[in-house]
């Protein structure tokens, strides 16, 4: 199994993530995805320090074609919840996309053809700092686009019957 | 109880809720597979995790299943009313939302029926959200009935380009085809709604398309050639025109990477006449602050005003969002809403003062009672509509309404609460202006532009002429209205799902759209077209990747780097020395009216729009209904 890496995000302070930039200067994020609490304990009782250079870039070897990293943006987003329906059950996590290609319809069969090979990536992440991170790793530029989440406001039932507000309900 | 123990899973628990989703499907067609909202549908949810695998209804001679006969209620809003389930959430909406107590229900028990009673259309301009509330497959959209299905489609997370409100929209795509436009969540700005003409727009995304580059003949005739042809075209005519003289006019729905690359480009031939269609008075400190034109206080700031003072707006159909968000705080926090301007419905109700410029006057002089009342309120917002200073004395206007906030602020116990507030009606407005772009025509056609560069300019605001002599007119974007029919070269770009591309909306907040479709045929992006155009004339726009463009357009202003986000404007109190009292207040002004005045005129505003055959659809439905002399004619 490949090695467990601590994942010790250091200096995430000098990273503003609350604002997504678009031109940001390459984070020194030191960084490797994977690794639980209790892979980190493990490590630590063989007694295990591995230290890690301060940014890995594994875009060289990863086999992506460099044109799909140099010319690649990743947005990092929570998807939206469908308006259609009241479940919340995929936008809890973090996930990434990448900016779209050209897709033309296939003459044969009428289905959709396109020549990104990114187009169908659906990696999801627990923590936008983990999708900053696996983005800075594989060299795509990226930015963040922050979670919509619905406000929560105070109603009474009875606020509809009530004689002098403009609560009042009046069809049925 | 305390102590209590509730089970959610028990056996028992499990057989009740069988029961109730039978009692519900007993009522219910089971035609999911010839349903619109089948794969996106509530009941089919809860009927799968909560249901029971098999029925017990055995009607098999057909004779007890409810039957309700559909609804004609527009051209926006299928009804298949035997699937109605009797929840009610569209009356609710349609009576507490969108203030338009159209539906509702008659009958008793198994009888009962959600309908207008009488035939007639769903006049409102937020009627499309009643399909995405409907938890069944009672209310679906026309347009989009039997086309696609959700798992088919790819969800793109957009931005809404139709008005100034920049609603955040998620574009559902199939096959290099824009299927549909739903509503996104953010409660910022659009909550969970969208307005009638960005949900059904889309098929004019369809029509009008300019798919090749044209050139002017020498019969006056456009034809159609390839973009080499057409390039080489313009560098002869920017060759042939005085360089100084070359203008740009940046269109309602341009994006900000496109009017920056156009600015860059027209700067470096040398020549500063940038401007919008839309026009924004230059008195006093003009656009030098931001304050002065935005607004300020934010829409989810709405909800924080206590008192709110439209001039020359009608909000309902300028920004319906903005409405939507007033119309909550005038039902929940009892706001009070003053008008001055057209009498339109706004679905509440507020206090008319005319729509006489002598008021304004007289508010801004302290002598009418109104000035009290804005002093008096906690948090008063003064927001002025973009139309109302499109014309001649619009100068005045706003001079006017910039005193009654100043004289408004004096008084205020929270010094950081901006009064002043404009509405804008076009998505790239603000964007153009923080950018530099000089708000309206004047002084364009005073210097009679020897070539003109139209970026989606398509509001008919200029002929032939206010430019010189043989001018020369380059249209860049993407349909076939006014702009294209009076270039000599039209160059044929994305609309916004085909593009990335940024806006900043009517509060200053930048977003990101997203692209969703290719462009159609050999229509390219925007900003690529005028960066390949500046590399034949000879002045290379240094950027090459839309991250570069970006990086210029944060050069320019830091609220372009971080989408998403208000960036609170600073220097009101210094904008508001240099505004006030720098005019002289003379002569008698026309009234303070806004174009859109009724709900016919909402439909079709922007050339999108104005090839969508949904939205003529609408404007047809809404004549027949006015016609009709048993319906209920719109108020004004």
């Amino acid at each position: 199994m490949a090695s467990k890496l601590l994942v010790s995000v250091r200096q995430l302070s000098r990273l503003n993530y609350g604002s997504p930039c678009f031109t940001r200067a390459m984070s020194s994020i030191t960084s490797a995805t994977g690794s639980t609490d209790v892979d980190q304990k493990k490590d630590e009782h063989k007694g295990i320090t591995i230290s890690v250079p301060d940014k890995v870039d594994l875009s060289t070897i990863t086999g992506v074609p460099e044109e799909h990293v140099k010319t690649r943006t990743v947005r990092i987003f929570v998807p939206a919840v469908n308006s259609m329906q009241s479940g919340t059950f995929n936008s809890r996590r973090w996930r990434m996309e990448f900016d779209e290609r050209e897709r033309w319809e296939n003459p044969l069969m009428g289905w959709t053809s396109t020549g990104d090979p990114l187009s169908n990536t659906e990696v999801h992440f627990s923590s936008k700092e983990d999708a900053i991170a696996f983005c800075e790793k594989n060299g795509w530029d990226w930015f963040v686009e922050e979670q919509k989440k619905p406000k929560m406001r105070v109603k009474s039932y009875g606020a509809n019957f009530s004689w002098d507000k403009r609560t009042r309900v009046s069809t049925k | 109880m305390k102590g209590m123990k509730v089970k959610t899973d028990s056996p028992v628990t499990r057989k009740a809720r069988e029961g109730v989703m039978e009692f519900l499907l007993v009522n219910h067609p089971l035609d999911c597979p010839i349903c619109d909202q089948g794969g996106e549908c509530d009941l089919q949810d809860q009927s799968m995790a909560f249901g029971s695998d098999r029925s017990r209804f055995t009607d098999n001679a057909f004779t007890g299943k409810r039957a309700v006969e559909d609804k004609n209620i527009g051209p926006l809003i299928k009804t298949i009313m035997t699937r109605c389930i009797h929840c009610t959430r569209c009356i609710r909406f349609a009576s507490e939302v969108a203030g338009v107590d159209d539906l509702g229900t008659s009958g008793r028990g198994s009888d009962m029926q959600v309908g207008t009673y009488v035939e007639k259309m769903f006049k409102s301009e937020l009627s499309g959200n009643v399909i995405d509330l409907c938890p069944v497959g009672a209310l679906t959209s026309k347009p989009y009935a039997f086309t696609t299905r959700p798992w088919e489609t790819r969800r793109i997370e957009s931005i809404d380009v139709m008005d100034a409100v920049g609603s955040n929209i998620v574009v559902s795509m199939r096959t290099n085809e824009v299927m549909r436009i739903l509503p996104r969540l953010n409660e910022d700005i659009n909550e969970e709604w969208i307005s009638d003409k960005s949900r059904f727009a889309y098929d004019g995304l369809k029509r009008q398309r300019l798919t090749t580059p044209f050139v002017r003949n020498n019969s006056g005739e456009l034809v159609a050639t390839d973009w080499e042809t057409a390039l080489f075209d313009i560098a002869q005519r920017v060759k042939d025109a005085n360089p100084a003289t070359i203008a740009g006019v940046a269109g309602g729905q341009a994006d900000l990477e496109a009017m920056v690359c156009l600015k860059d480009m027209i700067n470096r031939l040398g020549s500063e006449v940038l401007c919008t269609e839309e026009a924004f008075p230059m008195i006093n400190s003009g656009t030098d602050f931001r304050s002065n034109y935005v607004m300020n206080t934010t829409i989810a700031g709405i909800e924080e005003s206590d008192l709110v003072f439209l001039v020359g707006t009608n909000p309902r159909l300028e920004g319906s969002l903005v409405n939507a968000r007033i119309r909550k705080s005038w039902v929940h926090n009892e706001m009070c809403v003053v008008l001055l301007g057209a009498p339109v419905d706004l679905s509440y109700d507020y206090q008319y003062l005319g729509d006489s410029f002598s008021v304004l006057k007289e508010i801004a002089d302290g002598s009418h009672p109104i000035a009290k009342a804005l002093a008096d309120a906690d948090k008063p917002m003064i927001i002025l509509g973009s139309d109302a200073i499109q014309h001649n004395n619009g100068s005045l206007i706003l001079d006017t309404v910039k005193r009654i906030a100043k004289n408004t602020k004096k008084s205020l116990n929270h010094p950081d609460w901006k009064v002043f507030n404009v509405l804008h009606r076009n998505a790239s407005q603000v964007g153009a202006l923080d950018m530099g772009y000089k708000p309206g025509m004047d002084s364009l056609k005073c210097d009679k532009p020897s070539l003109l560069f139209l970026l989606g300019a398509d509001a008919d605001k200029l002929n032939n002429d206010d430019l010189h002599g043989n001018a020369g007119v380059i249209y860049i974007g993407s349909h076939g209205d006014a702009g294209a029919q009076m270039a000599d070269v039209v160059l044929p770009a994305a609309a916004y799902t085909e593009k990335d591309a940024m806006y900043v909306n009517t509060e200053g907040r930048a977003q990101v759209g997203r692209q969703a479709v290719s462009p159609p045929g050999m229509a390219r992006h925007d900003w690529k077209i005028i960066r390949a155009l500046s590399e034949i004339l000879g002045v290379s726009l240094p950027y090459d990747k839309l991250s570069d463009v970006r990086g210029r357009l944060a050069e320019i202003s830091p609220t372009f780097d971080r989408p998403g986000r208000v960036e609170e404007t600073g220097f009101d109190n210094v904008s508001d020395d240099v505004t006030i009292d720098k005019i002289t207040h003379t002569g008698a002004t026309a009234p303070v009216v806004p174009a859109l005045l009724k709900l016919r005129d909402f439909y079709m505003t922007d050339p999108i729009s104005r090839s969508s055959l949904t939205m003529a659809k609408c404007v047809q439905a809404y004549d027949e209904a006015e016609a009709n002399p048993y319906s209920k004619p719109e108020a004004i």
